[in-house]
């Protein structure tokens, strides 16, 4: 399958070299990257100490995990492949203490935007395994579908969080695979399901969230996707107080998720990681996002920016935002 | 003349109708993108173009993702337990899959062992399986290696095969004779719809490309138990969410809480899942507090244990683990690289 | 009809042992009177008091919230309360686009000298509360 043109095929060459010296020069314990998945249009997480499993390193627009979240268990020095979000994650967490600096090269890839296939089965009415090829050009995305081309433009395909995505580009890197990269944007339709909610009435968006909390099944999938829910135990787990119920009532479901983003506030980099691993399709997302906004409009902070600055919630100004104090 | 009947397309609707006056009639449906079997709305069998195979499996009509398992009240003489309403009507669920029909004949063993379930066994005895051949199965299906064929099953009660216009319906049970005996368009099938329902049968058993060897896995997979360095291999890269354990047809674990406000409260029992670090959380002690045992334990309680005890393994080979796994963890691809036996 | 006149608001007070909670008892050593709807739970720092504590007391079927605690640049611990701020305007923002209420979430800056001022803002967050009217959001099938 040709998912990229030939000028990326020649990243991947290059990001495989890399690995393979940095292995070698014993730089680094582990290779954190993505290998081919077992599906159609899938990638999988590759964590080795082999050099001769880094010939299987690929760079595909279907790399949607945050490898960072293995960094906090990983042991020893790793060389981590990361694209714009990942790399601040990475700096998240470093911000966190979570990782320390000099045990992490981190090899970055410009990332044109990761394609979202769901937006292609809708587009073209076909499940993912019916699809014979997915070809990205440029801002072009070609799918075949019983042998027959058919032309998008990229911007309908891209996942919601990639239009909305200021830094496509790593900012923390010891490598760069490639040039900076160009990424289609498109701010208004990132933001679209989240302006929606934003423009019904209270009683609409309790509405909303009550029904889609009803059909969440409780795996966690979406916290432990999360490289900033690093908590060893998290609050839903405390029987004492049992704060939530394991069992999955909306009401439960709703606290769990609404704490856990708040929780997150300033660590999250609206990855899309959450949202990609429901395998009931809540729009979750449009939480992450959400908190991502409010610490911009409030603190102007932007996670993962800085390495040095403290986590926004472990910091503060003495003059700020307090309107409704009494 | 043949044994076997069959129904019009068109006549489905009046047919599920039909059986609606008896039973609580489930079929597959699809409500922001997930794929359920949820209650028939009396009319729309458009479920027939789109339909491969449900998210979340049948077991999920027996063994609820939560239950409530009794109410209580607390009053000066004590507790006072009040059982929740039982069905009404016993359900049928139309479009079960023969994954996901053996899946449940395998979790009858555990639920109808020395102690007998009666949350599981209410619903399930009585209850009608219709199995609908699939011929259009996913890439991460592998149902055929477990020797379940895709468009055959002796685990339903009747058995629909597409056939164009019309499914072929072959009786499986007494009670599936029963169910078409006198039902209002059904036909005698022909010679022709049942050289029809074989060619269509053949071609879908043959679009099945994802395979185990189960009979090497035998030889191999009890001698890698120690074998550490490849267990920790294989699990370095699930997040231990509980989506494969959740959405797995043979997944049986459930925990158990009871919430009290007041003076009164409900016991509820929930999916709980082996790779969740707590599952196994005791006072002084995790013994698989590491990621590599969970995810050993999985495995080998799928293909090692169960078959120790109950003779079958516990894999229909669905493939949900694989499709809804959020780091493509793939069970055909750790099975299929088990360690030569020393 | 009846049960609406009945009804009173219940208000969760998280109060700071060292400011609030102080400025609470003078309020009651002083005679000073302020509405019985608030339960007041002592916590050592308003930094304490996770968005945790406060959806979940929504959650237990109260109609509000107030976080109290020492005046900016008073707190017992330097900054507990610094960090409180932040986190309680994340909470009460997110609450909102969640469809809860902002008003169910009250803070406020309270002295060990300010009984005065405790019996007021408990009045105006019970006022206030009382014209949200009952906090139904988790009612219904439990």
């Amino acid at each position: 399958m040709n998912y990229l043109p030939a000028k990326d095929r020649d990243m991947e060459q290059k990001l495989q070299d890399e690995a393979k010296s940095l292995l070698e020069q014993e730089r680094v314990d582990y290779i954190i990257g993505f290998e081919p998945g077992s599906l159609k249009f899938t990638t999988t997480p590759l964590i080795t100490k082999n050099k001769d499993d880094v010939d299987r390193l690929v760079i595909t627009p279907f790399i949607v995990n945050n490898l960072s979240v293995y960094l906090t268990e990983v042991k020893g020095r790793v060389g981590i492949v990361a694209k714009g979000c990942d790399s601040r994650s990475i700096v998240s967490l470093i911000q966190d203490n979570k990782v320390v600096r000099e045990n992490v090269v981190i090899i970055g890839i410009p990332c044109p935007g990761l394609i979202d296939l769901k937006k292609v089965e809708r587009l073209v009415g076909k499940d993912r395994d019916e699809l014979d090829d997915i070809t990205r050009n440029g801002d072009r995305v070609i799918v075949t579908v019983d042998g027959k081309g058919r032309e998008f433009p990229i911007a309908e395909v891209l996942y919601d969080n990639c239009l909305g995505c200021e830094f496509p580009t790593p900012q923390e890197y010891d490598v760069l695979i490639g040039e900076s990269a160009l990424l289609v944007t498109d701010f208004t339709a990132s933001r679209q399901k989240v302006e929606t909610l934003e423009g019904m009435s209270q009683q609409q968006r309790w509405e909303f969230w009550k029904e889609e909390f009803d059909r969440c099944i409780r795996c966690y999938a979406c916290r432990n996707v999360c490289p900033a829910c690093f908590c060893q135990r998290c609050f839903v787990e405390e029987s004492e107080p049992q704060w939530v119920l394991p069992v999955p009532r909306w009401q439960d479901n709703l606290i769990f998720q609404v704490v856990r983003n708040i929780h997150v506030a300033g660590r999250c980099t609206d990855c899309g990681a959450c949202e990609r691993s429901c395998p009931m399709n809540i729009p979750l997302r449009n939480l992450a996002r959400k908190t991502y906004d409010i610490v911009g409009e409030l603190f102007h902070y932007q996670a993962g920016m800085d390495k040095e600055a403290s986590p926004l919630l472990t910091a503060y100004e003495v003059e700020e935002a307090e309107d409704f104090f009494r | 003349m043949t044994d076997n009947k069959k129904i019009s397309k068109s006549d489905l609707e009046g047919l599920l109708n039909e059986w609606s006056q008896e039973f609580t009639v489930f079929v597959p449906s699809q409500e922001n993108e997930v794929v359920k079997l949820a209650k028939w709305g009396g009319k729309d069998t458009s479920f027939l173009d789109w339909y491969r195979n449900a998210t979340t499996p049948a077991k999920a009509n027996f063994f609820p993702p939560r239950e409530e398992m009794f109410g209580f009240q607390k009053d000066k003489e004590g507790y006072h337990l009040e059982l929740p309403p039982s069905d009404e009507h016993k359900q049928l669920i139309f479009g079960i899959r023969p994954c996901d029909a053996r899946a449940l004949a395998i979790l009858d063993m555990t639920f109808k062992d020395a102690y007998e379930d009666p949350y599981y066994l209410s619903k399930r005895n009585g209850a009608v399986l219709i199995g609908l051949g699939c011929t259009n199965p996913y890439d991460s299906c592998f149902c055929t290696s477990l020797d379940i064929s895709p468009v055959e099953s002796t685990d339903v009660d009747l058995m629909f095969t597409d056939i164009g216009d019309q499914f072929l319906i072959e009786a499986i049970t007494e009670a599936g004779k029963e169910l078409i005996t006198k039902a209002s368009g059904v036909e005698e099938a022909t010679e022709a719809d049942e050289a029809k329902a074989k060619e269509t049968k053949e071609a879908s058993y043959n679009k099945l490309v994802k395979k185990i060897e189960t009979e090497d896995i035998k030889e191999k997979l009890l001698p890698a138990f120690d074998n550490q360095d490849y267990w920790e291999g294989v699990a370095a890269k699930c997040v231990s969410c509980g989506i494969c354990t959740f959405l797995c047809p043979t997944c049986f674990c459930f925990d158990i809480s009871d919430e009290l406000v007041k003076n009164q409260g409900e016991r509820f029992r929930c999916w709980d899942s082996c790779a969740f670090p707590i599952y196994t959380k005791m006072p002084m002690e995790n013994p698989r507090e590491d990621k590599w045992r969970r995810v050993r334990q999985k495995v080998y309680h799928k293909y090692e244990f169960y078959p120790m005890n109950y003779s079958v393994i516990a894999c229909t080979g669905c493939g949900r683990c694989i499709r809804q796994c959020p780091v493509n963890w793939d069970i055909t691809r750790v099975l299929n690289s088990l360690p030569a036996k020393i | 009809m009846e049960q609406e006149l009945q009804w009173e608001p219940r208000v969760v007070g998280f109060l700071c042992r060292w400011c609030s909670y102080a400025g609470a008892d003078l309020a009651g050593t002083s005679r000073k009177k302020y509405p019985a709807n608030i339960k007041i739970i002592k916590v050592p720092c308003s930094g304490r008091v996770d968005p945790l504590f406060i959806i979940k007391a929504l959650r237990l079927g109260f109609d509000g919230v107030l976080v109290s605690g020492c005046h900016p640049g008073d707190c017992h611990y330097q900054t507990g309360n610094y960090y409180a701020r932040r986190r309680i305007t994340i909470t009460k923002k997110f609450l909102e686009y969640i469809g809860i209420d902002p008003q169910r979430i009250q803070a406020s800056w309270v002295s060990a000298s300010e009984g005065g001022k405790f019996a007021g803002v408990v009045s105006e967050v019970t006022k206030g509360i009382r014209e949200v009217g009952p906090n139904e959001l988790f009612a219904g099938e439990r």
